[in-house]
């Protein structure tokens, strides 16, 4: 799946987009698989407690997970995840 | 009184009259400030069927009781006027530091009556006020003109001016502020040019005071903390300014493209603000008591678009960018800059050049009405070409000069005018976002987005996310909104400090500046009887119901790519309870039942 | 360990918060025109400039002062104004090159900055550290970290 990273996830993750190789389930395994691969400087934008922050906007195919499952939002292979830190307004 | 001086200077330019009155406690305590009282004065003293370029309409400069103390993001001004765009009551907001300087001048209003016989300039130095000449001034840039008055005042005079534009009475012309601030919306630069006033320059040495200090200066400090706390407020906005939000409005599908005949730029990021950052920024800037600074001094060094100056924000870039089908972020800029400096609403001026492109794209302009400038889909230089000769009010510029719907009109096209009561609709599309769409069409000085920004729980999620694709509760949200933005914009506080405070703080720094003791729900309450004072205003200027609608296009036609594919906006599902929870009746207006209830009177 | 207030102008932004905590914490109300810090700005290239008095060794306010109102605390190295001594004859306005001591026609008093005590409320009051109270080693031993670091950047493989 492509997930594709704005605003300040591009300086941690030195990318505007990825091809994610590995399979996975939901949203909250693919946030957790990108915070093991980048660390606390990816997770304190995008994790609070353990849960989805409720600032961050994380899109699936378009659509904002926290009208869908927030972590809980199943993934399928080809889909295409966006993520924005909190940051916007105007 | 403290918060507020107690003073109104009232200026008559037909006459040359100046005199002071003391500000009415009534008044100041039923609507603060700034839009609040603006309003207040237009409905006791200005008849709503005035020309808006007669000398029969008033141009009002109000800060609030905020403005000028340190509570936080709290330095702003309205200009209150009917609006020569909508002829409708028009509240354009600018932040900057000339609203906290006409405070310390001594003044919570200036009154503009009547029309100079010839060009002048108001020169205010606290008591001492002058009408002076303006004719060797009239013609000039915004800057030339802040120099000049500058070498004839005080080199720290703060100073409120009209470009060419104004003066040529380009029908959305803006009144900009301390050169990169701008009272945009709504034409008030082209009343103020109907004036003949060329601008307004202060220098305040007085005192704001404060009712508690103590208790003032507690109540400051957890709003600051608030504020920083909030990654919006407190990082996001100064690290990538309001132009960040080009990704986020792309990417759900709701970012007007090619005048919303899509909802989908694909090229959007070259003009976002994270390449806005990584290019042209130089530092962020902020107003006046500012904690956030979402200011953002650029430079092009690009020969072509070359310049200097504050923005793109994001209305800019998404109008002269997506809007106009151009992502060139060099010319985007520069077509800001020249927006700037001959003093033009960003946001009007950018759809009005989007609407005239899909009228040549349709053949119904021609390359022979436009003096040869190709109004092509994603053509930079002729976009910051038609900004040029609106500007400078040369060639096609003169027919831009009317803004998108008396342009279309004439073609015979008002339908491909995105626009509400003739003002042009921002960055957010309304079939992607169903409570922006009803706040356009119901916003009281026609389509704007910050009167009630529902995007922030419908899109960011601020304070709480709501689905933006459903309508149930779209109209309870809309309304409370629109109710808080009254309010807040009456004390002088920037909208932005709603990124980490809300009514609560607001009302406590409110009554702790001015003495006078507001609860939560009275400060709500100030902000919908503002709402209602505005739409009586506008019922008697002749606005109906009918008004509140939005363009066909938003109606009818879906979506066509992107995340918000196939929508369209259901405005007519909305109004009704709309209307019902506003406690009007079923044709927007405003019940005996309600107007009792805000000590109104019919 | 001596403390500074350090300007750091790169970082202002021009929104005038230490004009108004200064003024309230001295005047008990919101007037700029009544502060011992100034920003300067200039617009077109949106840069502000926050200026107070430095506390000079050699400062010549306290050279001009006749009535010694103007004195150099030693163990802090503050200049501080004994406001009770002072007869308002301006020497010092025009003797600080730097323009520091301030007039103000209002109140017929000298205005000049006193570090409130060890406490700025400038400083407290800054949204982005353009202002900082720091130990005055450190201060000046930061920018120049700041700045050779360029030098590691620029020689690094």
């Amino acid at each position: 799946m492509k997930v594709q990273y704005f605003a300040t996830l591009r300086d941690v993750t030195g990318k505007k987009e990825e091809d994610w190789q590995e399979p996975e389930a939901t949203v909250g395994d693919l946030i957790r698989a990108l915070v093991t691969r980048y660390g606390h400087a990816f997770e304190r934008w995008v994790v609070k407690d353990g849960d989805l922050w409720d600032l961050v906007i994380v899109l699936v195919n378009g659509h904002d997970v926290r009208n869908l499952q927030r972590f809980g939002t199943k993934l399928a292979p080809g889909d295409t995840v966006v993520i924005f830190p909190p940051v916007g307004g105007g | 009184m403290n918060g507020w001086t107690g003073k109104i200077l009232r200026v008559n330019l037909s006459t040359g009259k100046l005199s002071t009155e003391p500000l009415d406690p009534d008044s100041a305590k039923d609507y603060l400030g700034a839009r609040g009282l603006g309003t207040k004065i237009m409905t006791d003293e200005v008849d709503p069927k005035v020309d808006p370029l007669s000398p029969k309409n008033k141009l009002i400069f109000a800060p609030g009781p905020l403005t000028g103390s340190y509570a936080p993001s709290a330095g702003r001004y309205t200009v209150v006027t009917k609006g020569a765009l909508t002829g409708a009551i028009a509240s354009s907001n600018s932040g900057g530091v000339w609203g906290p300087e006409l405070k310390f001048a001594g003044y919570d209003a200036l009154i503009i009556e009547g029309a100079a016989p010839k060009p002048v300039y108001l020169w205010i130095r606290n008591q001492k006020v002058e009408i002076r000449d303006a004719s060797h001034i009239w013609g000039k840039t915004v800057p030339e003109t802040s120099d000049a008055i500058r070498a004839e005042t005080d080199d720290d005079a703060k100073i409120a001016c009209i470009g060419p534009a104004g003066e040529n009475r380009v029908l959305f012309a803006a009144i900009m502020n301390d050169l990169h601030r701008a009272a945009g919306r709504s034409g008030t630069g082209a009343v103020m040019g109907s004036k003949n006033l060329k601008a307004i320059a202060v220098v305040g040495s007085g005192a704001v005071t404060c009712a508690d200090p103590k208790a003032f200066e507690t109540a400051v400090m957890d709003a600051r903390e608030k504020i920083q706390k909030h990654p919006v407020g407190g990082a996001g906005l100064r690290l990538y300014g309001t132009n960040v939000l080009t990704n986020i409005l792309n990417e759900v599908g709701g970012y007007p493209t090619r005048n919303f005949q899509d909802g989908h730029f694909p090229t959007a990021d070259k003009i976002g603000g994270e390449t806005l950052a990584a290019t042209l920024l130089q530092r962020p800037r902020g107003c006046f008591s500012c904690i956030i600074s979402c200011g953002r001094v650029t430079k092009v060094t690009n020969k072509k678009y070359a310049g200097e100056g504050e923005g793109p924000e994001y209305e800019t870039a998404w109008g002269f960018g997506g809007d106009c089908g151009v992502d060139n972020l060099d010319a985007v800029t520069k077509a800001n800059y020249l927006c700037n400096e001959y003093g033009m609403d960003t946001i009007s001026m950018a759809a009005t050049i989007a609407c005239a492109m899909e009228l040549y794209e349709r053949g119904f302009i021609s390359r022979k009405d436009t003096g040869g400038v190709a109004l092509e889909w994603g053509n930079a230089e002729a976009m910051v070409e038609a900004t040029r000769l609106t500007g400078v009010g040369e060639g096609f510029g003169k027919k831009l000069a009317l803004g998108s719907y008396r342009l279309a009109e004439s073609y015979g096209h008002s339908e491909l005018s995105m626009t509400v009561k003739k003002q042009e609709i921002p960055a957010y599309d309304a079939r992607a976002i169903q409570g922006i769409g009803l706040n356009y069409a119901t916003a009281n000085c026609g389509a704007a987005h910050v009167r009630g920004y529902t995007i922030s729980p419908e899109v960011l999620g601020v304070p709480m996310k709501v689905d933006k694709d459903t309508i149930e509760g779209k109209p309870a949200l809309v309304i409370l909104f629109q109710n808080l933005t009254a309010a807040l914009d009456a004390t002088g506080s920037c909208l932005f400090a709603t990124f980490g405070i809300g009514a609560d703080e607001l009302a406590g720094m409110l009554s702790a500046v001015t003495g006078v003791a507001y609860t939560t729900d009275d400060f709500m309450k100030c902000g919908d009887r503002i709402y209602n004072l505005e739409r009586q205003w506008n019922l008697a200027a002749g606005l109906t119901a009918k008004d509140d609608t939005l363009p066909i296009r938003l109606l009818n036609e879906p979506i066509k790519t992107g995340a918000s594919k196939g929508m369209v906006s259901r405005l007519p599902e909305m109004l009704p309870t709309y209307y019902e929870l506003r406690g009007w009746d079923g044709n927007g207006v405003p019940t005996p039942a309600k107007l009792g209830e805000l000590s109104l009177t019919a | 360990m001596a403390h500074m207030l350090m300007i750091n102008p790169e970082k202002c932004t021009g929104c005038h918060n230490c004009e108004l905590a200064c003024s309230m914490a001295h005047e008990g109300v919101f007037r700029p025109d009544a502060t011992r810090v100034h920003v300067y700005s200039w617009e077109r290239e949106g840069f502000s400039v926050p200026m107070m008095c430095q506390h000079c060794r050699d400062a010549p306010c306290i050279t001009v002062c006749t009535p010694h109102a103007l004195t150099r605390d030693p163990d802090t190295g503050w200049v501080n104004l004994d406001e009770g001594k002072c007869i308002g004859c301006k020497m010092c306005v025009q003797a600080c090159p730097f323009g520091n001591s301030i007039w103000d026609e209002l109140t017929h008093k000298i205005l000049k900055c006193d570090n409130c005590g060890g406490d700025p409320a400038c400083a407290k009051m800054c949204p982005t550290q353009a202002l900082e109270w720091v130990d005055d080693l450190t201060a000046t031993r930061r920018r120049k970290r700041a700045f050779t670091e360029k030098f590691k950047d620029a020689f690094s493989e």
